[in-house]
Protein backbone atom coordinates (compact mmCIF):
# COMPACT_ATOMS: atom_id res chain seq x y z
CA UNK A 1 0.00 0.00 0.00
CA UNK A 2 1.60 3.64 -1.09
CA UNK A 3 2.01 5.75 1.23
CA UNK A 4 0.09 9.59 1.30
CA UNK A 5 2.09 12.13 1.53
CA UNK A 6 -0.84 14.93 1.66
CA UNK A 7 -4.72 15.23 2.77
CA UNK A 8 -6.76 17.87 1.41
CA UNK A 9 -10.03 18.23 -1.07
CA UNK A 10 -10.17 19.66 -4.60
CA UNK A 11 -13.80 21.85 -4.91
CA UNK A 12 -15.22 22.99 -8.17
CA UNK A 13 -17.63 25.36 -7.75
CA UNK A 14 -19.73 23.97 -4.77
CA UNK A 15 -18.26 20.92 -4.92
CA UNK A 16 -15.75 19.29 -2.61
CA UNK A 17 -13.60 15.83 -3.29
CA UNK A 18 -12.18 14.89 -0.16
CA UNK A 19 -8.63 13.25 -1.50
CA UNK A 20 -5.49 11.93 -0.62
CA UNK A 21 -1.83 12.66 -2.29
CA UNK A 22 0.60 10.30 -3.12
CA UNK A 23 3.91 10.44 -5.05
CA UNK A 24 3.84 8.84 -8.51
CA UNK A 25 7.61 8.62 -9.33
CA UNK A 26 10.75 7.49 -8.14
CA UNK A 27 14.34 8.43 -9.13
CA UNK A 28 16.35 4.73 -9.44
CA UNK A 29 19.39 6.26 -9.92
CA UNK A 30 22.32 4.25 -8.17
CA UNK A 31 22.44 6.64 -5.11
CA UNK A 32 26.35 6.99 -3.31
CA UNK A 33 27.20 8.43 -0.38
CA UNK A 34 30.34 10.82 0.20
CA UNK A 35 32.68 9.33 2.41
CA UNK A 36 37.14 10.37 2.88
CA UNK A 37 39.38 8.49 0.37
CA UNK A 38 42.01 8.00 2.47
CA UNK A 39 39.74 5.78 5.16
CA UNK A 40 36.75 5.74 3.78
CA UNK A 41 35.03 7.50 6.48
CA UNK A 42 31.71 8.86 5.57
CA UNK A 43 32.04 12.76 5.35
CA UNK A 44 29.37 15.24 7.34
CA UNK A 45 28.26 18.30 6.35
CA UNK A 46 28.64 20.65 9.22
CA UNK A 47 27.25 24.05 9.44
CA UNK A 48 29.70 27.07 10.49
CA UNK A 49 29.12 30.31 10.89
CA UNK A 50 31.31 32.81 8.49
CA UNK A 51 32.29 34.85 11.86
CA UNK A 52 33.51 32.93 14.36
CA UNK A 53 34.02 29.61 12.32
CA UNK A 54 32.83 27.74 15.07
CA UNK A 55 30.26 25.23 14.14
CA UNK A 56 26.30 26.18 14.77
CA UNK A 57 23.61 23.92 15.88
CA UNK A 58 20.67 23.38 13.64
CA UNK A 59 18.62 25.59 16.21
CA UNK A 60 20.68 29.05 15.86
CA UNK A 61 19.95 28.35 12.21
CA UNK A 62 17.36 31.48 10.43
CA UNK A 63 16.59 31.95 7.07
CA UNK A 64 17.81 35.64 5.15
CA UNK A 65 16.78 36.71 2.21
CA UNK A 66 19.61 39.00 0.78
CA UNK A 67 18.16 42.18 0.19
CA UNK A 68 20.86 44.28 -1.12
CA UNK A 69 24.86 42.99 -0.68
CA UNK A 70 25.49 41.21 2.29
CA UNK A 71 22.15 42.63 3.68
CA UNK A 72 19.69 40.19 4.49
CA UNK A 73 16.03 40.04 6.32
CA UNK A 74 15.70 37.19 8.50
CA UNK A 75 12.19 35.30 7.56
CA UNK A 76 10.95 33.73 10.61
CA UNK A 77 8.77 30.82 9.46
CA UNK A 78 5.52 31.93 10.67
CA UNK A 79 6.58 35.03 8.12
CA UNK A 80 7.41 32.40 5.01
CA UNK A 81 4.14 30.73 6.32
CA UNK A 82 2.40 34.09 5.23
CA UNK A 83 3.82 33.50 1.33
CA UNK A 84 2.19 30.72 1.35
CA UNK A 85 -1.29 31.71 1.98
CA UNK A 86 -4.34 30.94 3.13
CA UNK A 87 -5.71 28.34 1.06
CA UNK A 88 -5.38 25.33 3.66
CA UNK A 89 -5.82 21.92 2.75
CA UNK A 90 -8.27 22.83 -0.57
CA UNK A 91 -7.18 22.52 -4.20
CA UNK A 92 -9.76 25.09 -5.65
CA UNK A 93 -9.91 24.56 -9.44
CA UNK A 94 -10.34 27.66 -11.13
CA UNK A 95 -10.62 26.66 -14.62
CA UNK A 96 -10.98 23.65 -17.12
CA UNK A 97 -8.66 24.11 -20.08
CA UNK A 98 -8.39 21.24 -22.88
CA UNK A 99 -6.16 18.45 -21.68
CA UNK A 100 -3.87 18.23 -25.25
CA UNK A 101 -3.30 22.16 -25.07
CA UNK A 102 -1.04 22.10 -22.50
CA UNK A 103 2.64 21.64 -23.51
CA UNK A 104 4.48 19.10 -21.47
CA UNK A 105 7.15 22.03 -20.98
CA UNK A 106 5.09 23.33 -17.80
CA UNK A 107 4.97 19.68 -16.10
CA UNK A 108 6.85 19.82 -13.14
CA UNK A 109 6.02 17.31 -10.87
CA UNK A 110 3.75 14.49 -10.89
CA UNK A 111 1.31 12.84 -7.80
CA UNK A 112 -1.48 10.53 -8.00
CA UNK A 113 -4.81 11.25 -6.25
CA UNK A 114 -6.95 9.01 -4.27
CA UNK A 115 -10.03 8.70 -3.21
CA UNK A 116 -10.53 9.75 0.39
CA UNK A 117 -14.37 8.60 1.38
CA UNK A 118 -16.55 6.61 0.46
CA UNK A 119 -18.89 9.80 -1.05
CA UNK A 120 -19.30 9.31 -5.24
CA UNK A 121 -17.91 13.11 -5.47
CA UNK A 122 -14.13 11.59 -6.98
CA UNK A 123 -15.26 8.90 -9.32
CA UNK A 124 -18.25 11.78 -10.65
CA UNK A 125 -15.54 14.54 -10.81
CA UNK A 126 -13.23 11.56 -12.66
CA UNK A 127 -15.34 10.41 -14.71
CA UNK A 128 -16.68 14.04 -15.90
CA UNK A 129 -13.36 15.20 -16.51
CA UNK A 130 -12.97 11.65 -19.09
CA UNK A 131 -15.61 12.54 -20.26
CA UNK A 132 -14.87 16.55 -21.17
CA UNK A 133 -11.48 15.84 -22.16
CA UNK A 134 -10.28 18.94 -19.74
CA UNK A 135 -7.82 19.67 -16.92
CA UNK A 136 -8.47 20.90 -13.86
CA UNK A 137 -6.24 24.06 -13.67
CA UNK A 138 -6.11 25.10 -9.33
CA UNK A 139 -3.64 26.40 -6.68
CA UNK A 140 -2.30 24.11 -3.79
CA UNK A 141 0.15 24.50 -0.95
CA UNK A 142 2.16 22.04 -0.09
CA UNK A 143 5.49 22.54 2.40
CA UNK A 144 4.40 26.19 2.97
CA UNK A 145 4.81 26.87 -0.51
CA UNK A 146 1.98 27.68 -3.06
CA UNK A 147 1.81 25.76 -6.55
CA UNK A 148 0.07 25.89 -9.61
CA UNK A 149 -1.37 21.95 -10.44
CA UNK A 150 -3.63 20.72 -13.46
CA UNK A 151 -5.93 17.41 -12.18
CA UNK A 152 -6.42 15.15 -14.94
CA UNK A 153 -8.09 11.66 -15.01
CA UNK A 154 -5.35 8.74 -15.78
CA UNK A 155 -5.42 5.03 -15.61
CA UNK A 156 -8.84 4.54 -13.98
CA UNK A 157 -7.89 7.59 -10.96
CA UNK A 158 -6.94 10.75 -10.98
CA UNK A 159 -3.26 12.51 -11.24
CA UNK A 160 -1.77 16.17 -10.11
CA UNK A 161 0.77 17.58 -11.95
CA UNK A 162 2.44 20.47 -10.70
CA UNK A 163 2.98 23.37 -13.06
CA UNK A 164 5.50 26.02 -13.82
CA UNK A 165 4.40 30.08 -14.28
CA UNK A 166 4.99 31.55 -18.04
CA UNK A 167 7.41 33.36 -16.73
CA UNK A 168 9.83 30.16 -15.55
CA UNK A 169 9.84 28.97 -19.58
CA UNK A 170 12.68 30.27 -21.90
CA UNK A 171 11.93 31.13 -24.90
CA UNK A 172 13.92 30.63 -27.87
CA UNK A 173 13.95 34.16 -28.81
CA UNK A 174 15.70 34.25 -25.52
CA UNK A 175 19.05 33.04 -26.92
CA UNK A 176 21.61 34.19 -29.51
CA UNK A 177 21.33 31.46 -31.99
CA UNK A 178 21.68 31.78 -35.63
CA UNK A 179 20.63 29.21 -37.94
CA UNK A 180 21.40 29.25 -41.55
CA UNK A 181 18.57 31.04 -43.47
CA UNK A 182 18.92 28.50 -46.78
CA UNK A 183 17.06 25.59 -45.58
CA UNK A 184 18.01 22.26 -46.80
CA UNK A 185 17.49 20.96 -50.53
CA UNK A 186 14.02 19.17 -51.56
CA UNK A 187 16.06 15.89 -51.46
CA UNK A 188 17.95 16.36 -48.44
CA UNK A 189 14.79 17.05 -46.95
CA UNK A 190 13.09 13.53 -48.78
CA UNK A 191 15.74 11.40 -47.25
CA UNK A 192 14.75 12.80 -43.75
CA UNK A 193 11.61 12.52 -43.82
CA UNK A 194 12.17 8.69 -45.62
CA UNK A 195 14.78 8.25 -42.41
CA UNK A 196 11.66 9.44 -40.13
CA UNK A 197 9.09 7.37 -41.25
CA UNK A 198 11.78 4.32 -40.93
CA UNK A 199 12.48 4.77 -37.37
CA UNK A 200 8.77 5.49 -36.52
CA UNK A 201 7.37 3.37 -33.50
CA UNK A 202 4.53 3.54 -30.88
CA UNK A 203 5.60 4.63 -28.06
CA UNK A 204 6.12 2.17 -25.11
CA UNK A 205 7.95 2.85 -22.29
CA UNK A 206 8.99 -0.44 -21.13
CA UNK A 207 10.82 -0.60 -24.15
CA UNK A 208 13.28 1.22 -22.66
CA UNK A 209 15.38 0.04 -19.48
CA UNK A 210 18.43 2.12 -17.98
CA UNK A 211 21.46 0.01 -19.03
CA UNK A 212 23.62 2.44 -17.14
CA UNK A 213 22.11 2.21 -14.00
CA UNK A 214 23.07 -2.06 -14.58
CA UNK A 215 26.45 -0.71 -15.33
CA UNK A 216 27.27 1.69 -12.75
CA UNK A 217 26.06 -1.81 -10.18
CA UNK A 218 28.07 -4.19 -12.35
CA UNK A 219 31.29 -1.14 -12.06
CA UNK A 220 30.65 -1.44 -8.10
CA UNK A 221 30.80 -5.41 -8.43
CA UNK A 222 33.93 -5.23 -10.51
CA UNK A 223 35.85 -2.51 -7.78
CA UNK A 224 34.87 -5.11 -5.03
CA UNK A 225 36.46 -7.61 -6.32
CA UNK A 226 39.13 -5.95 -6.66
CA UNK A 227 39.41 -5.67 -10.55
CA UNK A 228 41.72 -2.51 -11.99
CA UNK A 229 39.27 -0.14 -14.09
CA UNK A 230 39.90 1.41 -16.67
CA UNK A 231 38.57 3.85 -18.89
CA UNK A 232 37.65 2.53 -22.43
CA UNK A 233 38.88 4.03 -25.57
CA UNK A 234 35.99 5.16 -28.09
CA UNK A 235 35.68 6.89 -31.15
CA UNK A 236 34.11 10.48 -30.99
CA UNK A 237 31.83 10.66 -33.76
CA UNK A 238 32.61 12.82 -36.36
CA UNK A 239 30.36 16.28 -37.29
CA UNK A 240 28.65 15.71 -40.44
CA UNK A 241 29.79 17.83 -43.13
CA UNK A 242 28.16 16.31 -46.13
CA UNK A 243 25.20 16.24 -45.06
CA UNK A 244 23.23 14.54 -48.42
CA UNK A 245 25.60 11.82 -48.12
CA UNK A 246 25.22 11.06 -44.75
CA UNK A 247 21.41 10.71 -45.13
CA UNK A 248 21.84 8.44 -48.50
CA UNK A 249 24.39 6.20 -46.04
CA UNK A 250 21.56 6.08 -43.26
CA UNK A 251 18.68 5.20 -45.19
CA UNK A 252 21.06 2.56 -47.43
CA UNK A 253 22.18 0.89 -43.69
CA UNK A 254 18.34 0.84 -42.90
CA UNK A 255 17.02 -1.02 -45.85
CA UNK A 256 20.02 -3.45 -45.84
CA UNK B 1 23.71 33.07 -24.26
CA UNK B 2 24.40 31.36 -20.89
CA UNK B 3 26.72 28.73 -20.26
CA UNK B 4 26.28 25.55 -21.92
CA UNK B 5 25.55 22.85 -19.65
CA UNK B 6 26.69 19.69 -21.67
CA UNK B 7 28.15 19.17 -25.23
CA UNK B 8 28.23 16.66 -27.03
CA UNK B 9 26.75 15.53 -30.38
CA UNK B 10 22.86 14.52 -31.46
CA UNK B 11 23.03 11.39 -33.77
CA UNK B 12 19.85 10.65 -36.31
CA UNK B 13 21.49 7.87 -38.65
CA UNK B 14 24.83 8.60 -39.46
CA UNK B 15 24.21 12.76 -39.27
CA UNK B 16 25.79 13.88 -36.24
CA UNK B 17 25.33 17.32 -35.26
CA UNK B 18 27.64 18.96 -32.62
CA UNK B 19 25.14 20.91 -29.64
CA UNK B 20 24.91 21.97 -26.36
CA UNK B 21 22.13 22.07 -23.80
CA UNK B 22 21.32 25.36 -21.98
CA UNK B 23 18.21 25.80 -19.94
CA UNK B 24 14.81 25.78 -21.25
CA UNK B 25 13.53 26.86 -17.84
CA UNK B 26 14.37 29.27 -15.16
CA UNK B 27 13.99 29.39 -11.45
CA UNK B 28 12.26 32.34 -10.27
CA UNK B 29 12.00 31.57 -6.78
CA UNK B 30 13.49 33.45 -3.58
CA UNK B 31 16.18 31.82 -2.42
CA UNK B 32 16.82 31.91 1.30
CA UNK B 33 20.21 31.90 3.03
CA UNK B 34 21.21 30.18 5.86
CA UNK B 35 22.47 32.51 9.23
CA UNK B 36 23.39 32.69 12.27
CA UNK B 37 20.37 34.18 14.44
CA UNK B 38 23.08 35.19 16.79
CA UNK B 39 25.31 37.59 14.67
CA UNK B 40 23.00 37.15 11.56
CA UNK B 41 26.50 36.23 9.68
CA UNK B 42 25.98 33.61 6.83
CA UNK B 43 26.56 29.86 7.69
CA UNK B 44 28.98 28.37 5.56
CA UNK B 45 28.47 24.54 4.71
CA UNK B 46 31.98 22.91 5.08
CA UNK B 47 32.90 19.00 4.54
CA UNK B 48 34.53 17.08 7.55
CA UNK B 49 35.62 13.62 7.80
CA UNK B 50 33.31 11.34 10.74
CA UNK B 51 36.39 10.12 11.64
CA UNK B 52 39.20 12.44 11.61
CA UNK B 53 37.62 15.52 12.33
CA UNK B 54 39.60 17.29 9.70
CA UNK B 55 38.03 19.11 6.73
CA UNK B 56 38.27 17.32 3.59
CA UNK B 57 38.72 19.34 0.30
CA UNK B 58 36.48 17.98 -2.63
CA UNK B 59 39.22 16.19 -4.45
CA UNK B 60 39.32 13.76 -1.24
CA UNK B 61 35.89 12.99 -1.63
CA UNK B 62 35.16 9.76 -3.36
CA UNK B 63 31.74 7.88 -3.85
CA UNK B 64 30.67 5.19 -1.38
CA UNK B 65 28.27 2.47 -1.48
CA UNK B 66 27.58 -0.39 0.60
CA UNK B 67 26.87 -3.85 -0.84
CA UNK B 68 24.49 -5.98 0.88
CA UNK B 69 26.96 -7.72 3.35
CA UNK B 70 27.47 -4.27 4.90
CA UNK B 71 30.85 -3.91 3.02
CA UNK B 72 31.42 -0.81 1.46
CA UNK B 73 32.82 -0.04 -2.43
CA UNK B 74 34.91 3.31 -2.70
CA UNK B 75 34.45 5.06 -6.54
CA UNK B 76 36.23 7.84 -7.77
CA UNK B 77 34.84 10.11 -9.85
CA UNK B 78 37.22 8.62 -12.56
CA UNK B 79 36.15 5.08 -11.98
CA UNK B 80 32.27 5.94 -12.25
CA UNK B 81 33.22 7.94 -15.52
CA UNK B 82 34.63 4.92 -17.16
CA UNK B 83 31.10 3.62 -17.39
CA UNK B 84 29.65 3.91 -20.99
CA UNK B 85 31.74 7.27 -21.36
CA UNK B 86 29.99 7.38 -25.40
CA UNK B 87 26.96 7.71 -24.01
CA UNK B 88 28.13 10.86 -22.11
CA UNK B 89 28.86 12.53 -25.34
CA UNK B 90 26.41 11.20 -28.03
CA UNK B 91 22.48 11.69 -27.54
CA UNK B 92 21.85 9.08 -29.89
CA UNK B 93 18.36 8.87 -31.68
CA UNK B 94 16.69 5.57 -31.70
CA UNK B 95 13.22 5.87 -32.66
CA UNK B 96 10.50 9.00 -33.80
CA UNK B 97 7.30 8.59 -31.84
CA UNK B 98 4.00 10.82 -31.82
CA UNK B 99 4.48 13.24 -28.59
CA UNK B 100 0.61 12.74 -27.95
CA UNK B 101 1.85 8.97 -27.33
CA UNK B 102 4.47 10.41 -24.70
CA UNK B 103 2.40 10.88 -20.56
CA UNK B 104 3.40 13.85 -19.28
CA UNK B 105 4.06 11.97 -16.24
CA UNK B 106 7.11 10.93 -17.76
CA UNK B 107 8.32 14.08 -18.11
CA UNK B 108 10.86 15.81 -16.24
CA UNK B 109 13.07 18.88 -16.83
CA UNK B 110 13.21 20.64 -20.57
CA UNK B 111 16.17 22.17 -22.33
CA UNK B 112 17.18 23.83 -25.38
CA UNK B 113 19.42 21.96 -27.85
CA UNK B 114 21.25 24.58 -29.64
CA UNK B 115 23.78 23.91 -32.71
CA UNK B 116 27.69 23.94 -31.52
CA UNK B 117 29.59 23.21 -34.96
CA UNK B 118 30.82 26.24 -36.82
CA UNK B 119 30.72 24.09 -40.56
CA UNK B 120 27.96 25.05 -42.86
CA UNK B 121 27.07 21.36 -42.83
CA UNK B 122 26.23 20.74 -39.45
CA UNK B 123 23.91 24.02 -39.17
CA UNK B 124 22.05 22.78 -42.06
CA UNK B 125 21.65 19.39 -40.71
CA UNK B 126 20.45 20.71 -37.06
CA UNK B 127 17.76 22.69 -39.37
CA UNK B 128 16.76 19.96 -41.54
CA UNK B 129 16.22 18.19 -38.07
CA UNK B 130 13.92 20.94 -36.71
CA UNK B 131 11.98 21.14 -40.19
CA UNK B 132 11.30 17.06 -40.67
CA UNK B 133 10.00 17.17 -37.24
CA UNK B 134 8.01 20.12 -37.88
CA UNK B 135 6.75 18.44 -41.24
CA UNK B 136 5.94 14.74 -39.89
CA UNK B 137 4.94 16.16 -36.68
CA UNK B 138 7.22 13.44 -34.90
CA UNK B 139 9.81 13.62 -31.72
CA UNK B 140 12.76 11.73 -31.75
CA UNK B 141 13.36 9.82 -28.29
CA UNK B 142 16.81 9.54 -27.81
CA UNK B 143 18.91 8.78 -24.78
CA UNK B 144 22.34 10.03 -23.22
CA UNK B 145 24.35 10.44 -19.49
CA UNK B 146 24.95 13.55 -18.20
CA UNK B 147 26.08 13.86 -14.13
CA UNK B 148 26.31 10.20 -14.09
CA UNK B 149 22.65 9.37 -14.50
CA UNK B 150 21.12 7.85 -17.86
CA UNK B 151 18.25 9.85 -19.46
CA UNK B 152 15.69 8.91 -22.35
CA UNK B 153 14.66 11.87 -24.04
CA UNK B 154 12.48 13.73 -26.14
CA UNK B 155 14.01 16.15 -28.71
CA UNK B 156 11.40 18.19 -30.95
CA UNK B 157 10.91 21.17 -32.30
CA UNK B 158 10.28 24.54 -30.27
CA UNK B 159 10.05 28.21 -32.03
CA UNK B 160 12.74 26.93 -34.94
CA UNK B 161 15.45 25.25 -32.37
CA UNK B 162 15.56 22.01 -30.65
CA UNK B 163 13.97 20.64 -27.49
CA UNK B 164 15.35 18.38 -25.24
CA UNK B 165 13.56 17.26 -22.09
CA UNK B 166 14.64 14.91 -20.12
CA UNK B 167 12.08 11.88 -19.04
CA UNK B 168 11.89 9.18 -16.76
CA UNK B 169 12.56 5.30 -17.03
CA UNK B 170 9.24 3.22 -16.92
CA UNK B 171 10.29 2.03 -13.93
CA UNK B 172 10.57 5.59 -12.16
CA UNK B 173 6.97 5.84 -12.85
CA UNK B 174 4.84 4.21 -10.18
CA UNK B 175 1.93 1.88 -10.44
CA UNK B 176 -1.46 3.54 -9.50
CA UNK B 177 -2.21 0.16 -7.78
CA UNK B 178 -3.51 0.89 -4.15
CA UNK B 179 -4.44 4.29 -5.33
CA UNK B 180 -8.71 4.30 -4.34
CA UNK B 181 -10.35 4.81 -7.56
CA UNK B 182 -13.69 5.47 -5.47
CA UNK B 183 -16.71 3.34 -5.53
CA UNK B 184 -18.54 2.11 -8.27
CA UNK B 185 -19.76 4.13 -11.67
CA UNK B 186 -22.00 6.91 -10.71
CA UNK B 187 -25.38 7.46 -11.83
CA UNK B 188 -24.86 9.00 -15.44
CA UNK B 189 -27.40 12.00 -14.54
CA UNK B 190 -24.42 13.11 -11.54
CA UNK B 191 -22.03 12.57 -14.02
CA UNK B 192 -24.26 14.83 -16.43
CA UNK B 193 -24.16 17.36 -14.38
CA UNK B 194 -20.61 17.72 -13.43
CA UNK B 195 -19.89 17.95 -16.84
CA UNK B 196 -22.38 20.85 -17.03
CA UNK B 197 -20.16 22.28 -14.28
CA UNK B 198 -16.57 21.65 -16.05
CA UNK B 199 -17.86 22.94 -18.91
CA UNK B 200 -19.21 26.59 -17.73
CA UNK B 201 -15.89 26.80 -16.13
CA UNK B 202 -14.29 25.94 -19.41
CA UNK B 203 -11.94 27.98 -21.22
CA UNK B 204 -8.54 27.68 -23.33
CA UNK B 205 -5.45 27.40 -21.87
CA UNK B 206 -3.41 30.34 -21.52
CA UNK B 207 -0.67 30.35 -19.19
CA UNK B 208 -0.23 34.04 -18.94
CA UNK B 209 -3.09 34.44 -16.67
CA UNK B 210 -1.20 32.29 -13.72
CA UNK B 211 1.21 34.45 -12.18
CA UNK B 212 2.80 32.89 -9.18
CA UNK B 213 1.06 34.66 -6.43
CA UNK B 214 3.70 33.02 -3.71
CA UNK B 215 6.75 34.62 -5.17
CA UNK B 216 4.96 38.03 -5.33
CA UNK B 217 3.90 37.78 -1.34
CA UNK B 218 7.21 36.61 -0.01
CA UNK B 219 8.62 39.45 -1.89
CA UNK B 220 6.21 41.69 -0.22
CA UNK B 221 6.79 39.85 3.11
CA UNK B 222 10.36 40.79 2.48
CA UNK B 223 10.14 44.48 2.26
CA UNK B 224 7.36 44.58 4.63
CA UNK B 225 10.23 42.70 6.91
CA UNK B 226 12.88 45.18 5.98
CA UNK B 227 10.43 48.05 6.98
CA UNK B 228 10.70 46.39 10.69
CA UNK B 229 6.83 45.67 10.34
CA UNK B 230 5.84 42.55 12.05
CA UNK B 231 3.81 39.59 9.72
CA UNK B 232 0.99 36.92 10.86
CA UNK B 233 0.78 33.81 9.49
CA UNK B 234 -3.03 33.92 8.10
CA UNK B 235 -4.69 31.22 10.40
CA UNK B 236 -5.86 28.06 7.92
CA UNK B 237 -9.32 27.99 6.96
CA UNK B 238 -11.44 24.92 7.33
CA UNK B 239 -11.08 22.08 5.13
CA UNK B 240 -14.94 22.01 3.44
CA UNK B 241 -16.76 19.16 3.98
CA UNK B 242 -18.26 17.47 0.79
CA UNK B 243 -22.06 18.47 0.29
CA UNK B 244 -24.25 15.79 1.54
CA UNK B 245 -26.15 15.60 -1.92
CA UNK B 246 -23.81 16.05 -4.58
CA UNK B 247 -26.70 16.60 -7.01
CA UNK B 248 -27.47 19.77 -5.14
CA UNK B 249 -24.12 21.44 -4.89
CA UNK B 250 -23.39 20.50 -8.42
CA UNK B 251 -27.13 22.27 -9.55
CA UNK B 252 -26.11 25.11 -6.69
CA UNK B 253 -22.75 25.64 -8.61
CA UNK B 254 -24.65 25.98 -11.98
CA UNK B 255 -27.28 28.36 -10.92
CA UNK B 256 -24.63 30.67 -9.60
CA UNK B 257 -22.71 30.60 -12.96
CA UNK B 258 -25.57 31.16 -15.09
CA UNK B 259 -26.37 34.30 -12.80
CA UNK B 260 -22.74 35.04 -13.90
CA UNK B 261 -21.66 35.43 -9.89
CA UNK B 262 -19.39 32.90 -10.01
CA UNK B 263 -17.04 34.38 -12.44
CA UNK B 264 -17.74 31.97 -15.27
CA UNK B 265 -18.35 32.35 -18.26
CA UNK B 266 -22.08 32.21 -18.49
CA UNK B 267 -21.86 28.68 -20.71
CA UNK B 268 -23.86 26.77 -17.89
CA UNK B 269 -26.78 26.95 -18.94
CA UNK B 270 -25.84 25.36 -22.46
CA UNK B 271 -25.84 21.88 -21.67
CA UNK B 272 -24.28 19.20 -24.18
CA UNK B 273 -21.39 21.95 -25.24
CA UNK B 274 -19.24 19.34 -24.63
CA UNK B 275 -15.31 19.13 -26.03
CA UNK B 276 -16.51 23.17 -27.76
CA UNK B 277 -13.55 25.30 -26.68
CA UNK B 278 -14.70 27.72 -24.53
CA UNK B 279 -13.72 31.59 -25.57
CA UNK B 280 -11.06 32.75 -23.53
CA UNK B 281 -11.61 34.91 -20.30
CA UNK B 282 -9.50 38.13 -19.89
Amino acid sequence: MPKSIWNGTISFGLAHVPIKLYSATESKTVSFREVHLSDGAPIEHRRLCSEEGKEVPYKEVVKGYEVSEGEYVVLEKDEVKAAAGARGKVIEIEDFVPGDDIDPIFVEKTYYVGCRDDGDAYKVFQAALEETGRVGIGRFTFHDREYLAAVRPLDGVLALHTLRFHDEIVDAGDLEVTIPRKGPSKQEAKMAEQLVDSLHEDFDPTDYEDTYREAVLDLIDRKAKGKKIERPEFEEREETDDLAAALKASLKGRKS
Amino acid sequence: MPRPLWNGSLSFGLVNVPVQLTSGTRDLDLHFRQLHKKDGAPIEQRRYCSQDEVEVDWEEIGRGFELDDGKQVVLTDEELASVQPEKTRTIDVQAFVDLEDVDPIYFDNTWFLVPAGDSQGTRRAYRLLVEVMESTQRAALGRFVMRTKEYLVLVRPRDGLLSLTTMRFHDEVRPTDGIAPGGRKPAKDKIEQAVAVIESLGTDWDPERYTDCYRERLKRVVEEKKKGKKIKAPTEPKEPKPAPDLMEALQATLERMGSGKGGGNGKGKAKGGRRQKAGAKS
